[in-house]
């Protein structure tokens, strides 16, 4: 069928291709495949994972509404991450108040949220990880990781997280947990992106046990004594 | 003393308007109703009438209102919180209602250190039963507290201030909490009186902030003897010498494990002051607390109490001088919607002086089992059977044995909201 069009039509296609294919080689669309494992290899679940660019710029954005929700006296998922300048919409699914706080670092805050009600947050300005507690119940404890990348994700059940990114060159991948033992609770590989590739991470250190943010006490009506 | 309760409400309930104007507030009202179907084999007379009954029901049968509690709390958002509590007694046919407490509290937010300071002013209990943390101080566990609780809840309330100072592990990446509490109080000088004259007992029974216990009939009372001077009833929550008293504890507390406390209570009393039948007592005590959660998610609760108390003539001489000790243990577990606990107690009064007429010596020691079904998520049918066994010598002024074994079974339903 090509061969029947008309000389001119065949050149301007081809011409086509041949003038812009630098921009579609640079602009390829890279999966980057991380998978994220312990000391012994096994898969690792609810791992951070961040891609930052170096030497070079991303102008994308990832600005989805990040949603931490208060349930069972828990945060609900117990670690977070988004980019900087994105919304958190903190959700009150308890039929009790909780009062939720950070005391550390640049993103300070506190928030009362009543039962039922939602709150939206817009003004963590700094990028960094936020641990967050409760003041009426002690032992609720979240966190969240404000990264200045739009390249993130949690690892799945088999250690794995799957980022397009639409620009080739180099890149940092960071692993990070807050129960992590490695310096800054992170390691981190330096990649040369420009196909689609699959980085393994390995933790070097064992991780710490994951605080349980059940109560001790399972009666429902303490007061406070 | 009714009169201070009712102006430091009042100035309490100011200071909240205040606050109101300029923060949000909110209003959580919560409580507890224990209804109880009760078979008591124990004396005539009960403890809270003036007998010697170690129960708070007389021997017998009985249908009892054994607690309607309620407490309401405004919440501001600022940390600052105000409270009253309120209980209510239908036992031996005799109804009672009145406050139990009442405080203005402060909670600020834990530092970047992970520091937190709170603060309580008003009337409350100083921090020390393991086992009255429901809703207006009820018992979680059982329907009786142990006796070493059952004295705190009839003899031991303040009306001072309490600051407390948390570090709490979480921000330091540390297993466990550190909190120190201290308080200064005034309003409980007669206490010991009771512990004294009746003894240990085991009941649900607060006193109310308003209420006096009545005493038994011992013959030190009568004309002629030493004790003649005190009033028949004994008014707990008095300030008598105007002196300050104080209670600090120290708590770590290890999460998803447990935690272990100590504390001294002093209320410093001038012992040989007497203000119309009630006198001071110097009563000071030292506590130590453990729960922790053994293998198979069985919970033990543990509580040691040890202490004395003295109250003089006016000349300075002892009239009663007594130490005493208690101690209990308590397992509890449970499997899906049923728990049973066990406690088992030892108590005794060691009298000291030599007044005629008024021994106040005892030993004993006591059993609880409960079994408790949580029918729905707010009500609780329990079967508790509670049994002690005493030997006081002080039952001979009422002709009442002197080595004493009482009994109870409890069938109750409780309603939390």
């Amino acid at each position: 069928m090509f061969n029947k069009l008309p000389i001119q039509i065949k050149f301007l296609f081809i011409s086509f291709f041949i003038i812009f294919a630098p921009s579609f080689v640079a602009n390829a669309t890279n999966t980057l495949t991380v998978n994220v494992v312990d000391t012994n290899q096994k898969p690792l679940e609810n791992m951070v994972v961040y891609v930052e660019p170096i030497g070079h710029k991303v102008t994308l954005k990832n600005t989805n509404t990040l949603e931490i929700g208060q349930a069972n006296k828990a945060f609900i998922p117990y670690i977070s991450v988004m980019q900087l300048g994105s919304k958190v919409k903190f959700n009150n699914q308890d039929n009790i108040t909780h009062h939720i706080y950070s005391p550390v670092g640049d993103n300070k805050f506190s928030v009362k949220i009543r039962s039922g009600q939602e709150v939206i947050k817009n003004d963590f300005n700094e990028a960094g990880e936020v641990s967050m507690g409760c003041n009426i119940h002690d032992w609720m404890s979240g966190y969240m990781l404000i990264v200045d990348t739009p390249f993130f994700a949690k690892s799945d059940k088999n250690g794995n997280t799957e980022m397009v990114i639409d620009k080739s060159g180099q890149y940092k991948v960071v692993v990070w947990h807050p129960q992590m033992t490695d310096i800054n609770n992170r390691i981190t590989k330096t990649i040369n992106l420009n196909s689609a590739m699959a980085v393994t991470m390995q933790l070097s250190k064992p991780m710490d046990e994951i605080p349980s943010q059940q109560n001790e006490d399972d009666f429902d009506f303490l007061s406070d004594y | 003393m009714q009169k201070h309760f009712i102006t430091l409400l009042f100035t309490l309930s100011l200071t909240g308007l205040n606050f109101a104007n300029a923060y949000e507030m909110e209003t959580t009202f919560h409580g507890v109703l224990d209804l109880r179907a009760t078979v008591t084999d124990s004396l005539t007379g009960n403890y809270t009438q003036g007998g010697y009954g170690k129960f708070a029901l007389n021997d017998g049968e009985s249908f009892t209102l054994a607690q309607a509690g309620g407490e309401i709390a405004l919440n501001w958002d600022n940390g600052l919180s105000v409270h009253a509590v309120a209980n209510a007694y239908k036992n031996n046919g005799d109804f009672k209602l009145g406050l139990t407490e009442g405080y203005i509290k402060y909670s600020g937010l834990p530092n970047a250190s992970g520091y937190r300071w709170q603060s309580k002013l008003g009337v409350f209990y100083p921090k020390i039963s393991l086992e009255n943390n429901a809703y207006a101080w009820a018992s979680k566990n059982t329907l009786n507290s142990s006796s070493l609780n059952t004295w705190i809840g009839e003899e031991i309330r303040v009306l001072g201030n309490e600051i407390t100072l948390t570090r709490l592990g979480r921000i330091n990446k540390d297993p466990f909490d550190l909190s120190l509490t201290v308080s200064a109080f005034v309003n409980n000088d007669p206490a010991g009186s009771m512990l004294s004259w009746h003894g240990w007992t085991i009941s649900n029974r607060q006193t109310l902030y308003t209420e006096k216990i009545q005493l038994p009939y011992f013959k030190a009372r009568m004309q002629g003897y030493d004790l003649y001077e005190q009033a028949s009833s004994s008014d707990p929550f008095l300030e008598v010498d105007d002196r300050v008293g104080g209670h600090v504890r120290a708590e770590i507390k290890f999460h998803k494990k447990g935690a272990i406390s100590a504390g001294y209570y002093n209320n410093n009393g001038k012992p040989y002051i007497v203000d119309n039948g009630q006198y001071a007592w110097k009563t000071r005590f030292t506590h130590i607390d453990l729960t922790w959660l053994l293998p198979q998610g069985i919970v033990l609760t543990s509580q040691l109490l040890h202490g004395d108390t003295l109250m003089q003539s006016p000349l300075k001489t002892d009239v009663v001088n007594n130490d005493y000790t208690n101690g209990y243990i308590a397992l509890s577990k449970r499997i899906k919607a049923h728990r049973i606990t066990s406690r088992i107690e030892r108590f005794n009064v060691k009298d000291n002086d030599k007044t005629v007429g008024d021994n106040n010596t005892e030993r004993g020691k006591a059993f609880t089992l409960n079994y408790t079904y949580r029918l729905s998520k707010p009500w609780f049918l329990s079967t508790e059977f509670t049994w002690i066994d005493s030997y006081r010598p002080g039952r001979m002024y009422t002709n009442q044995p002197i080595n004493l074994t009482e009994r109870q079974l409890a069938f109750a339903a409780r309603y939390f909201y």
